[in-house]
């Protein structure tokens, strides 16, 4: 056994199609929003709201979906916003949120 | 301005607006608390990381008889420092530790990144997987050294190790010179995961 959840689900993703962008041996977040948008994921699986591997087959999903629409050494490529689109849909999937919640939400929050 | 300078800023704050609407939404709604994503990145940046592998080697180099028990028992040596529960191996997987010094350099290379470390090392770089670094770095560590940077003489014998699901080496490298008045808070600050894994030596500040 693992000892604590954190620990495991790094471990799980290291060196697999989702590992996360690293620097100096730690994770590596270009913006604040990075950061809370793995917190939110690993927090909401921690708790048991959905099942990790589920998310992370989503992630996978999705890295693959933008690996199919562009050249590989795309210079527009960000982990985080596979994280983040494969995040909203296990949110919703897990019933913790419809997409209409999300998108009210957000414009709100932008305008 | 051309359109397409715009397009990953307007990208990038988008994405911020729409992680931030989904955190504040999700704390409404009582599923999460303010705190919980400080929480989850606190264990990150402070419990679990390169961080631990550099305070077990700063030990190592101001207490030569804890260096000693380092490597002739690499976990009950750990377990002797105050770190976080699981640093010596949570899964009766063993870290063994392999010093630097009278003529041998130590370089660890592994297969299966899922057994790496990193809890005490930090997280693999990219190349630590690549296939060819690992069957290169056994056969002829001296050259994929030297593309390091790191020119090991000639008369330094380098020994390469394989971690396993087993054994999970790291290296002590050895305390650069002119460090004698630092701390040993100050010396850990001169560990690197690179010098960790032996691809690099530590130096001083």
């Amino acid at each position: 056994m693992l000892t604590r959840f954190e620990h495991f689900a790094v471990t799980t993703m290291t060196g697999a199609a989702d590992t996360p962008p690293r620097a100096n041996g730690a994770l590596c977040f270009g913006q604040e929003w990075e950061r809370t948008a793995f917190g939110v994921a690993l927090a909401l699986a921690r708790d048991g709201h959905f099942e990790w591997e589920d998310f992370r087959s989503q992630l996978i999903a999705s890295i693959e979906g933008w690996e199919q629409g562009h050249a590989l050494d795309d210079p527009s490529w960000n982990y985080y916003e596979q994280w983040l689109a494969a995040l909203e849909q296990a949110v919703i999937e897990a019933g913790l949120a419809s997409r209409a919640e999300i998108d009210a939400r957000l414009g709100g929050a932008s305008a | 301005m051309d359109p397409r300078f715009n397009f990953p800023e307007d990208r990038e704050a988008r994405s911020a607006a729409r992680a931030r609407a989904l955190e504040a939404l999700l704390i409404e709604k009582g599923v999460i608390t303010a705190g919980s994503v400080d929480t989850v990145l606190s264990f990150f940046e402070t419990k679990m990381g390169p961080f631990n592998g550099a305070k077990i080697v700063a030990r190592a180099w101001t207490d030569p008889a804890f260096k000693a028990r380092l490597v002739a028992d690499t976990p009950a040596a750990i377990a002797e420092l105050d770190l976080p529960a699981g640093m010596a191996g949570a899964e009766g997987e063993h870290m063994r530790a392999v010093a630097n010094g009278e003529g041998v350099h130590n370089l660890i290379i592994c297969t299966l990144c899922s057994c790496y470390p990193w809890p005490v090392l930090g997280l693999p770089p990219y190349w630590y997987k690549d296939p060819t670094f690992r069957s290169r770095a056994a056969r002829e560590p001296r050259a994929v050294l030297n593309e390091f940077g790191l020119a090991v003489p000639p008369d330094v014998e380098i020994k390469v190790w394989d971690s396993s699901a087993q054994i999970r080496w790291f290296v002590v490298p050895e305390r650069p010179a002119g460090t004698d008045g630092l701390d040993e808070g100050q010396l850990a600050a001169l560990v690197t995961p690179e010098a960790m894994m032996g691809v690099a030596v530590a130096k001083a500040a």
